[in-house]
């Protein structure tokens, strides 16, 4: 049964090539980053034979256990496309011990596992300094292999048993991104640190406590070995059996409970009562503005952008503050671009429908109350945001003479994006992550229709913005009542192409509606 | 009351009234999707108080054919005309007296099931008062009381079928077009909604569906049409179309491809 675990798990790799062309060149890609990978790290290792014990000691511990903590924690962030679910065994009947053993077996197969075992056996290399370090070391390598196969597998298992609701799925992209969120302050301590001076000494105290850990055992072990304290060596190589152990125990129990939950039941929400509903009025435009709040507020999609948005001006302002910008010029930047952001985030919205946008054809929605409806949450977002971000942000500027320039721009911008993108999602609909799949997902296909309807919609907010931007940054150089002229081009400019996009996406909306329908309809 | 008490005595066959307003009419429909035509110029009529049943095989049409009385695909040719108004051109007056229960298209499911009545309901045009008492009502008639807190999205396949047929009625339309009304839902929910629409028949209202199951379309509807490779094969009273047979001999016969299962027998021979 191993074997033929083991030639079906062959047998999918092969047919991964023979899918779309551009499938194959991702999957070369991934072995060619795996094994260039693999090449430095053999290198590294080697070189580490010939450092002092250590040295060396410290660099494999810290490393070997960011290593084993990736293959850990990978799965569960991302939710993997699992070919080899235990649960797509179910059906047959097999002893859930053997099933177990095979599947954990199979996994051995795949560019991860190889670049493990090319790692491992190098790092057998290092510790080749006589014969108790060579022994720990062998030791060391097949828990190293054993614990990032199996510990993937786990994990693995673990994120398709518990990410297989609806919700659970969602939330799934979340995790990551607040994982790496989380991340960012340990990269500042990091960067904080004055490697020059400190450097070797914060990484032997960081090898110290990760060697007793699981994920830095093994690789301890032997360095342990090579540095003259035998019982240390063992005892670490202990805990790491000890943990290989524990794996291999929780793989077989998740195994055998996997295959009698054929799929975990969602836990359903309750919320009683209309919600937006009962705050809008009872009218086509009130009902679709209730709708897209909710969405705004529930679906993942959406909420990703309402994420996203106060991320970027961060990511901006950062390498510009680096490279020397001045603090004051900076203050200038998040209300508008945090404005062309929101709006921007809509320039798709009918897509994100998918074919729901039927029951809008079939009760003859007016275009204009579909577009009005849409616009709703990024302005009621977007217009506390400027009438409160503006003055915050001249405060920080320091002169308040340019409170009419930032009103007037970022007024502009969030008017000229909502009617732009008004207008961009009646006619240029592209395929997006349809309902209840993960925000990070990517749609069957997109392609040029999708960049270039991005990248209008993007530079065209820009464009029709610029007499504001002019008029304001004269307000900065020059003083006088410059500012006030670009708070009166920005909302005029503004109010013009906000109820002329709406119109013009609602004519269209109200023409083009079958067609929409179609277009969800095909992908 | 008249239709309900013909089905109680349908052994001895009842000449339909002549006198009914028509209340559907297609004319000429047509639409092809790249070389193949989906509907060859279908030309239908319904009258007004009568369960008109739609059936075919698997791709006959059906649903290209509903889509495009409701106003969801655009024909190619052809024209239809609800209660006097063309689809088409009149779209406000003709989709105002329709109510739809399209085939697998999403619902807005991020909502209660009470947001989506309501959200159906407001852009029909009701108030807001009318639109929760309805709403009430409909919740019992389909047993969705205890669902109504619930996205929709949470919901079991029938029980979306039922908040979906809940919201196509909710505006109290002239005509039903209903794809596929009982494709997962359950027996009991089925016989209440076959009573809510018998009830809506008798009181004047229309209903048009498509079905696969030929039991069901035999019961309850008064007409029939079948539709293979896009074009209606037959269609008139329930009488006229079966003749003596059953729907489903009578089907079979016209939609043809009935193959013997040969070869098979190794499937009676069982394996340990």
């Amino acid at each position: 049964m191993v074997a033929q675990l083991l030639r079906l798990k062959l047998s999918l790799l092969a047919n991964t090539l023979r899918r779309s062309p551009w499938q194959v060149v991702g999957i070369l890609i991934a072995l060619l980053y795996g094994l260039a990978a693999a090449f430095f790290g053999v290198a590294a290792l080697v070189a580490l034979r010939f450092a002092d014990v250590q040295f060396a000691g410290t660099v494999v511990v810290v490393l070997g256990s960011v290593f084993v903590l990736g293959y850990l924690v990978v799965p569960l962030a991302f939710g993997v496309d699992d070919t080899i679910d235990p649960r797509n065994f179910a059906l047959f009947g097999m002893p859930s011990s053997k099933l177990a053993a095979g599947l954990a077996a199979s996994a051995l197969i795949g560019v991860p596992s190889l670049v493990v075992a090319v790692i491992a056996v190098a790092q057998v290399i290092t510790w080749s300094r006589g014969p108790l370090p060579t022994f720990f070391a062998i030791v060391g390598a097949v828990v190293i292999l054993g614990t990032c196969v199996l510990g993937a597998r786990v994990a693995t298992s673990v994120a398709a048993f518990l990410l297989s609701g609806r919700r659970a799925r969602e939330a799934s992209g979340f995790v990551a991104l607040v994982v790496i969120v989380l991340l960012s302050p340990v990269a500042v301590v990091l960067a904080s640190i004055d490697w020059g001076k400190d450097g070797t000494a914060v990484l032997a105290s960081i090898a110290q406590i990760a060697g007793w850990t699981p994920l830095g055992a093994a690789w301890a072990s032997p360095a342990d070995a090579a540095a003259g304290s035998e019982r240390m060596a063992l005892v670490k190589a202990l805990i790491g059996i000890a943990f290989l152990a524990i794996l291999w125990f929780s793989w077989r129990a998740l195994v055998a409970k996997m295959l009698v939950t054929p799929g975990r039941e969602s836990h359903a929400r309750r919320e009683s009562g209309l919600g937006w509903f009962a705050r809008l009025p009872d009218n086509p435009a009130g009902v679709i503005a209730a709708r897209s709040l909710s969405y705004w507020f529930r679906d993942p999609r959406y909420r990703i952008s309402l994420v996203m948005v106060p991320i970027v001006p961060v990511l901006l302002i950062v390498p510009l503050y680096t490279a020397g910008v001045s603090w004051q010029y900076l203050a200038l930047i998040p209300v508008p671009v945090m404005c062309l952001f929101l709006t921007w985030s809509i320039h798709n919205d009918v897509a994100y429908d998918h074919t729901a946008i039927w029951l809008h054809l079939a009760s003859n929605t007016s275009g204009w109350a579909d577009r009005f409806g849409r616009v709703v949450p990024a302005l009621v977002l977007g217009v506390p945001l400027v009438l409160i971000g503006s003055p915050i942000c001249a405060a920080l500027f320091g002169q308040w003479s340019v409170l009419p320039s930032l009103l007037g721009l970022s007024a502009c911008i969030l008017l000229v994006g909502l009617g732009f993108s008004s207008v961009m999602s009646a006619r240029f609909p592209y395929p997006a992550v349809r309902p209840g799949d993960g925000p990070f997902m990517q749609p069957q296909s997109s392609g040029t229709v999708a960049a270039l309807a991005q990248s209008i919609s993007f530079f065209a907010i820009i464009l029709l913005a610029l007499p504001a931007a002019t008029l304001g940054l004269l307000g900065i150089l020059v003083g006088g009542w410059w500012p006030y002229a670009a708070l009166a081009a920005g909302l005029i400019v503004g109010t013009a192409a906000f109820f002329g996009g709406l119109a013009w996406g609602g004519r269209i909306f109200t023409n083009r509606a079958p067609e929409l329908l179609a277009f969800s309809l095909r992908n | 009351m008249k239709r309900a008490q013909a089905k109680k005595t349908s052994a001895t066959p009842v000449v339909p009234k002549p006198v009914r307003e028509t209340v559907l009419v297609l004319d000429g429909l047509s639409k092809h999707f790249d070389s193949t035509f989906a509907v060859d110029s279908v030309s239908l009529s319904v009258s007004a108080g009568t369960i008109f049943g739609i059936v075919g095989p698997n791709g006959a049409g059906k649903t290209t054919t509903l889509s495009m009385v409701t106003g969801l695909l655009r024909p190619d040719t052809g024209r239809v005309h609800v209660h006097g108004a063309d689809v088409w051109a009149d779209p406000g007056v003709a989709k105002r007296n329709m109510g739809v229960l399209p085939d697998r298209l999403r619902l807005f499911d991020r909502l209660t099931g009470s947001q989506l009545l309501h959200y159906a309901g407001v852009l029909r045009g009701l108030s807001g008062p009318t639109v929760k008492s309805r709403a009430a009502d409909l919740a019992v008639a389909f047993g969705l009381e205890d669902a109504l807190d619930r996205l929709v999205a949470d919901y079991s396949a029938g029980m979306t079928k039922k908040i979906a047929l809940a919201a196509a009625m909710i505006h109290s339309p002239r005509l039903l077009i209903l794809d596929e009304p009982f494709e997962s839902v359950d027996p009991v929910s089925a016989a209440n909604i076959i009573e809510i629409l018998q009830k809506y028949t008798a009181a004047g209202g229309t209903v048009v569906m498509s079905s696969h199951s030929m039991d069901l379309i035999q019961r309850i509807c008064d007409s029939v049409a079948i539709i293979v490779g896009g074009k209606v094969l037959v269609s008139g009273t329930m009488e006229q179309v079966r003749g003596a047979q059953t729907l489903e001999a009578r089907f079979v016969e016209l939609a043809g491809g009935r193959r013997a299962a040969e070869g098979m027998e190794w499937l009676h021979s069982f394996s340990d």
